[in-house]
């Protein structure tokens, strides 16, 4: 029994050796540390909008060049971006406005928060449009649908987690539709494509929705094959695309630069933004210079 | 009727025992069909010795030795970490221990096993991470503790297997009870317990989600204990959901890389259990 007792006070002496640990970490923030960039993976269609946002990017003819520096993080989730932000004084991530939370900091760019109003009038910069895409004489079901999306129900859907295109709609009336809409593309638009999907299948239950998740491009290569119906594009369509497919712009998502909560910087230029990911700034003392 | 009932019955066993074979095979050739003509098409030395991965470029590299070099890093670390532990714990376990605390460490122990790993991967992040950064060290402290259920229960079972006469002849002999574990036991067991870390290993090199949340993922060489890496179960992970041609079957040669090195690690393992017993 003694021996139980003793080994149950070496854990929890080593327990709280770890903590004190952790506590001391808390200290002044050295602006000399370097900072911990962290990024998603390649293929990622958040990293996508951020690279060409901040011309991180190289793009030509057969030539294409992601310049994020080989030393970033890379994270495959944007709740490890966030948890690793919050646990990391120096670290700093970007993530969509729609999933952000309380852990972290938001950094403004040029001087502009990163809230749902300055991203809706423009003039928070950093933003990516949310696209479904349609063939002009597609089924009347689908336009319903659409309808519904354009409509204050379907934008108060996505109001809970993104961006409205505006607050002034129309209100969805019923037509009580029955039938079968096929939706395929982005996988960044169909989290809200689902909640769109539920919400219009308790107003018009005879309607089946098949959300089928793969990228933009092949979302829109299915539309215009006849294999689907509404394309999720997370990304401007291309010329080729424009002349087949009709975009109707759903939201808007926000991309929000993220630091931890101890570190004093309030804002980042676009320029900064852009030198950190390609590893031109390497600590944060450079940013105040 | 009965016997043709019991050669029904045995064709059932036999088919189920077929099944595992069956799904070993498959697997082999799916990768082997899917990876090796990818890995012609990069070419086998570009592909194993290239040290820049940008698959997404264009055009586009596919060079895996950051990857391997990465997993060997991690692995090598947990089995420094873990090893130590893993066998003076069964040493304990085995020899020392009261019943009464046994009745404890054990189940503690095959818990450990137990716990899914992306929750040792939120225990990396929350506690390992804010000490040494999302780093090759952080990776091999967490696989360290990841691998200590495999290396302990088998080094355990090992030196359970010795005879006790060693240790009371041994102590006969004059040694006392700490030399004669250390100098006697310990090297009669000496086989079970390199099989013990052989499995550790594999663990190690397998382990992918818990990996991928506290190593960084960098794909460049590694540079310092203290700065990130990428594994080559992660690289596979967190790449395929995108990947497409060429892509997918860099990762599939990828996933046969580390086949190999499984493959390398079981053989040699049961080697070891064979001289063992022999």
């Amino acid at each position: 029994m003694k021996k139980i007792i003793i080994s149950l006070l070496f854990i929890v002496l080593i327990a709280s050796t770890l903590l004190g640990c952790g506590a001391k970490n808390q200290g002044a923030f050295d602006l000399e540390k370097e900072i911990i960039v962290v990024s998603r993976e390649e293929g990622s269609g958040t990293r996508g909008a951020f690279v060409e946002l901040f011309a991180i990017l190289i793009k030509g003819d057969g030539i294409r060049k992601d310049l994020t520096t080989k030393e970033a993080i890379i994270s495959k989730q944007t709740d490890v971006v966030m948890q690793i932000i919050s646990s990391n004084k120096y670290a700093l991530g970007y993530i969509s406005l729609g999933s952000l939370n309380d852990g972290v900091k938001v950094l403004a760019i040029e001087g502009i928060e990163p809230r749902t109003e300055n991203v809706m009038n423009g003039s928070y910069p950093i933003s990516r449009p949310f696209i479904i895409a349609t063939k002009s004489d597609t089924s009347k079901l689908t336009k319903d649908f659409i309808s519904f999306i354009m409509s204050k129900q379907g934008q108060g859907v996505i109001a809970k987690s993104y961006i409205a295109i505006s607050d002034d709609f129309q209100n969805y009336s019923t037509v009580k539709a029955s039938g079968r809409i096929v939706v395929a593309g982005s996988t960044s638009v169909a989290p809200i494509m689902e909640k769109l999907k539920e919400a219009y299948m308790q107003i018009n239950p005879g309607v089946v929705i098949e959300i089928q998740q793969s990228d933009s491009s092949s979302g829109m290569q299915g539309v215009i094959d006849g294999n689907s119906d509404i394309a999720m594009v997370s990304r401007e369509l291309a010329k080729s695309e424009r002349e087949k497919l009709t975009p109707i712009k759903i939201a808007l998502d926000g991309i929000v630069l993220i630091a931890n909560k101890h570190n004093p910087v309030v804002g980042l230029t676009r320029e900064q933004v852009g030198d950190i990911y390609t590893g031109k700034i390497l600590t944060w003392g450079q940013i105040n210079e | 009727m009965n016997k043709s009932k019991e050669k029904f019955m045995a064709a059932v066993f036999f088919a189920s025992a077929l099944i595992s074979i069956l799904a070993v095979g498959l697997i082999c050739v799916f990768l082997f069909v899917n990876g090796i003509p990818a890995l012609f098409k990069i070419g086998t030395l570009e592909f194993l010795g290239g040290s820049q991965w940008s698959p997404m470029d264009q055009p586009a590299y596919y060079g895996i030795l950051p990857m391997i070099v990465g997993s060997l890093y991690v692995t090598a670390g947990a089995i420094i970490l873990g090893v130590p532990i893993g066998v003076l714990s069964s040493i304990f376990m085995a020899w020392i221990c009261p019943p009464r605390l046994y009745k404890w460490i054990k189940p503690a122990v095959d818990l450990l096993a137990g716990i899914p790993s992306v929750v040792y991967g939120f225990f990396g992040i929350a506690i390992i991470v804010p000490l040494t950064g999302n780093s090759i060290v952080s990776a091999s402290i967490l696989l360290g503790i990841m691998i200590l259920p495999t290396v302990i229960s088998i080094a355990e079972s090992a030196l359970r297997a010795t005879p006790r006469q060693y240790y009371e002849g041994a102590l006969a002999l004059g040694a006392g009870p700490y030399r004669s574990l250390f100098y006697v036991v310990l090297p009669a067991a000496k086989n079970g317990i390199l099989a013990a870390v052989v499995l550790g290993i594999g663990r190690a090199i397998g382990e992918t989600m818990a990996v991928i949340m506290v190593a960084g993922n960098q794909a460049r060489m590694p540079v310092s204990l203290f700065k990130g890496v990428r594994t080559l179960t992660a690289n596979i992970v967190i790449e395929m959901g995108y990947a497409a041609d060429l892509h997918r079957g860099a990762l599939i040669a990828t996933g046969v890389v580390l086949f190999v090195f499984i493959l390398i690690i079981n053989i040699s393992f049961s080697a070891l259990v064979r001289k063992d017993r022999g």
